[in-house]
């Protein structure tokens, strides 16, 4: 992050005390956990020191090959996601290693993903397959998934259960992206609504409210890069919203949880419990909390997924629950620069609606479960616990890396002097 | 492509609304961390709706009253000492609303800002709660009423501080009665009857019908008042105590003469009546410190003379609260400002730093209160004996206050002039009977022992 005020000149030893520092968080994080067991989990140490090895080598890698643009992105998506790391090793070890895997996972999507979108051929060519794959996944999920909490969003696969609209996130944004990229012709917009459509109305019929609401918002954010015509956007939000009423008012299980809204008090242990079990235990922390392991929130129903930042705010304290609020707002701010300087349309609304994504979906999270926005039960990205989220919140971070500074891998017959396309007057590699 | 580009800039609105929800976050829990981290429900502080780790609650000798060990809550040894101080300490279930354990949950768990619970999760302690209480005041104070009923409180009138407070009919924690939702006798037990009870007051009502008289009629002292044992009004009789003949106005006082107060107060008008009466406190909602206070009422007829006239002998709708009428004696000792009785002597972490504030209640006219502590001197000296109290100076109204389908109430409310004994008393026992004869040693005994024990 932007911890470092060295001169531009210098950028490694920026990106070394950024790691040093992240890795030293991550280093005290593995004592807080291993303190508190009764019997050291050799695992769990395993767990936290092949996490900093593996930041450490994305890093000499990143710098070598990659680029270090906007490493800072990065770095800050691994301080997010070691703190869930943490969090699911207070869990127990075999969270722990669920958890790494899961983030290996992710960045491996988002290595990938940097690899297949730095062409426009191949961003062109996938368009297709990607939108009918992902409207095939969603169907085949509606199918065969069982309801679990009201929603019928998860997909088992054997051991393997994934939530697969956390996974469309990631290619609804390449598709809406890619298909405004130009406005050759309305056949790309009507096709593009069609999708955005078929996506939101698959997510009502699965009765993922929260997750249909983000597919919602980005739609709108997309449009409104590509028209920026206010009074369509006024259109469709008014559209929108008498379906949402509708939607209330035939849906008694959305209405019941917008009952609780601003009366959690009141509704304590019903409509109200999960909000108030965060707010009582957030308090309860302080501005330092109460200590890894510590909590009593961790015994409530969705702790380590919905709730986490409850889970943080208790047992690390407020002052770290604004500081995973203020690194997203960092990534909002990487993603305009990204924007601005991006090669081509398409890449800028993709990195702005990714991160516009995550933010959104932050806000639902946090705020929900504070009572500031009523809760709809989604996740925190790169903290929550549990694969599809992770990898889609990567996944998303590509986007974002993507228009700033696309992968370049150096071709091997280039002489190693050559200057790398870097826009703060790179170095040497 | 530059303006989808320029469009970027959108995503500063969704950077400005986190940092906007921060503030709000944050403000909220400035404002209400404390609440929120003190709710019931949280298993770090409570189980199963009852405190188990919280800090001490002592008296102000250092008696521990109550103090959590091994994720228990245990009281002080001692039955009688237990439902003395039962009002003032709470059940640790919170149903006792003006109970130490309720009221002051938020200092027990030694919550605050920065370290949230901290100190309570590590030590198991929180922060303890002084009380001003002397416990072996409430003890012979609960002694005293014997198996009646009612509250009796005594307060510094320089310091504002109570040093006993006790309230009937308690229980003891330490082995809760089974029928304690059920059996008549405990009717109202969950309510501290010093700060939440309303009272019939009975002729200690006539301190403020005088004190509306001396502001309101210049020649009061001159005048004389006849009474044959009964005024007739309009429409209506007082009936008085007795055959009191041709008095003063301090002979009235003294005599408690319901002829006398009223004519003062048919002359007087329910309006200038009302107006003294909310001047001192009545009809508004007041707080002892923390402690929301039930309102006292009086609300004399407009109508009927002869409702008035009771009214203005304390009889009819008036209805008051004892610690606020404790406040008004408080502003008579203390040459017209009462304080408003404050329990604590000291509490959260910060407690021994900062000296408690002292909050006026009640504003008297410094001549009227001067006026009514002579007649109140007077109605010791004249009427009642100095000798039933010995040593004391005390200046004192006592009243009997008249419930339909009830044996009367016995009340008495005083103070001691001299200035090593800075304390006021007021003090209500229920169906004690015709006369103050009760209300009057209980408040005795218990002021005996603190002109024995402590140099003020």
């Amino acid at each position: 992050m932007c911890l470092s005020t060295k001169t531009k000149q210098q950028p490694e030893f920026r990106q070394v005390t950024v790691m040093v520092l992240i890795s030293i968080f991550q280093f005290l994080s593995m004592l807080a956990v291993i303190s508190k067991q009764e019997e050291t989990s050799m695992n769990t140490v395993y767990v936290f020191l092949g996490y900093i090895v593996l930041e450490w080598i994305y890093m000499m890698f990143n710098v070598i090959i990659t680029g270090k643009d906007y490493f800072e992105l990065e770095a800050i998506a691994f301080f997010l996601s070691g703190i869930g790391l943490m969090v699911c090793a207070t869990i127990g070890e075999s969270y722990a290693i669920k958890q790494l895997i899961c983030i290996c996972l992710g960045l491996l999507t988002y290595l990938v993903l940097l690899l297949l979108i730095k062409d426009m051929r191949v961003v062109n060519a996938l368009k297709y397959p990607a939108a009918i794959g992902s409207l095939l996944l969603l169907v085949v999920n509606l199918a065969l998934a069982k309801v679990t909490n009201g929603a019928r969003n998860w997909l088992e696969l054997g051991p393997v259960s994934i939530q697969p609209s956390e996974l469309v996130k990631v290619v609804f944004i390449f598709v809406g992206a890619v298909s405004l990229e130009r406005l050759l012709s309305k056949k790309y917009l009507y096709l593009f609504i069609g999708y955005s459509l078929s996506c939101v109305g698959l997510l009502f019929l699965m009765r993922d409210f929260g997750t249909a609401l983000i597919f919602f918002f980005t739609f709108i954010i997309i449009a409104y890069m590509r028209s920026g015509d206010v009074r369509t956007l006024f259109l469709i939000c008014a559209g929108a919203l008498m379906g949402a009423i509708l939607i209330i008012y035939f849906k008694p299980y959305v209405a019941n949880r917008f009952a609780a809204y601003r009366h959690v008090w009141e509704n304590m242990d019903t409509n109200g419990y999960q909000q108030t079990r965060v707010l009582m235990y957030s308090a309860s922390g302080g501005l330092f909390g109460l200590g890894v392991g510590e909590g009593k929130l961790r015994n409530v129903f969705a702790a380590s997924t919905d709730l986490i930042f409850g889970m943080i705010c208790e047992e690390m304290g407020l002052a770290t629950g604004i500081a995973v609020l203020i690194a997203f707002a960092c990534i909002g701010i990487f993603a305009i620069k990204a924007a601005k300087g991006s090669a081509s349309s398409f890449y800028a609304i993709a990195a702005v609606a990714s991160a516009s994504l995550l933010i959104f979906q932050l806000s639902l999270n946090v705020f929900g479960v504070t009572d500031l926005l009523p809760l709809t039960g989604v996740t925190l990205p790169f903290i929550s616990r549990g694969g599809s989220s992770i990898i889609c919140s990567w996944g998303l971070l590509a986007y974002i890396r993507a228009a700033g500074a696309p992968f370049k891998l150096p071709a091997p017959d280039i002489a190693v002097s050559r200057k790398t396309r870097s826009r703060n007057g790179g170095v040497a590699v | 492509m530059r303006k989808t580009i320029k469009r970027a800039s959108v995503v500063y609105v969704f950077i400005l609304m986190i940092l906007a929800g921060v503030g709000i976050l944050i403000s909220q829990f400035v404002t209400k961390g404390s609440s929120w981290a003190t709710n019931k429900a949280n298993a770090h502080i409570y189980s199963s709706g009852t405190v188990v780790n919280a800090g001490r609650i002592l008296d102000r000798n250092g008696v521990v009253l109550a103090e959590s060990k091994n994720d228990k809550r245990v009281f002080a040894s001692g039955e009688v000492l237990r439902k003395s101080v039962l009002h003032l300490v709470g059940d640790t279930s919170g149903f006792i609303s003006t109970g130490a354990h309720n009221l002051y949950r938020s200092q027990l768990s030694g919550y605050n800002l920065i370290d949230g619970i901290y100190r309570l999760k590590t030590s198991g302690k929180g922060s303890d709660v002084v009380l001003n209480i002397d416990s072996e005041a409430n003890r012979i104070a609960y002694n005293a009423f014997g198996n009646y009923k009612g509250t009796i409180i005594v307060c510094n009138y320089k310091t504002a501080e109570v040093l006993c407070s006790i309230s009937k009919p308690a229980y003891d924690v330490n082995n809760v009665p089974r029928d304690l939702q059920t059996n008549p006798n405990y009717e109202g037990v969950f309510l501290d009857k010093a700060v939440s009870g309303q009272y019939t007051p009975g002729s200690i009502m006539k301190l403020i019908t005088a004190a509306c008289a001396i502001e309101n009629m210049p020649d009061v002292y001159d005048r004389t008042f006849t009474c044959d044992g009964e005024y007739k009004t309009t429409d209506g009789t007082v009936i008085c105590n007795g055959v009191h003949g041709e008095i003063t106005f301090g002979q009235a006082l003294n005599q408690s003469c319901n002829c006398a107060f009223a004519q003062l107060t048919v002359e007087l008008g329910a309006n200038k009546l009302r107006a003294t009466a909310e001047a001192m406190g009545f009809n508004k909602k007041l707080k002892a410190k923390e402690i929301p206070l039930t309102m006292s009422r009086f609300n004399p007829s407009t109508i009927s003379n002869a409702e008035l006239g009771w009214a203005g002998i304390g009889q009819s709708t008036t209805l008051i609260n004892p610690s606020h009428f404790l406040s008004i004696i408080m502003a008579i000792a203390n040459g017209g400002k009462g304080y408003a009785p404050d329990r604590i002597l000291t509490m959260g972490t910060y407690g021994r730093l900062v000296p408690r504030k002292i909050d006026v209640m009640v504003n008297m006219n410094p001549e009227t209160a001067s006026a009514l502590k002579s007649m109140m001197r007077s109605n010791v000296v004249d009427k009642y004996g100095d000798y039933k109290y010995p040593g004391l100076e005390l200046c004192a109204k006592t009243g009997t206050a008249e419930i339909d389908g009830k044996t009367s109430t016995s009340v008495f409310a005083g103070f001691s002039q001299r200035s090593d004994l800075p304390l006021a008393v007021i003090c209500f026992v229920e169906e004690a009977g015709w006369g103050s004869g009760v209300a009057s040693s209980v408040s005795n005994t218990v002021l005996q022992y603190f002109a024995n024990n402590y140099d003020f």
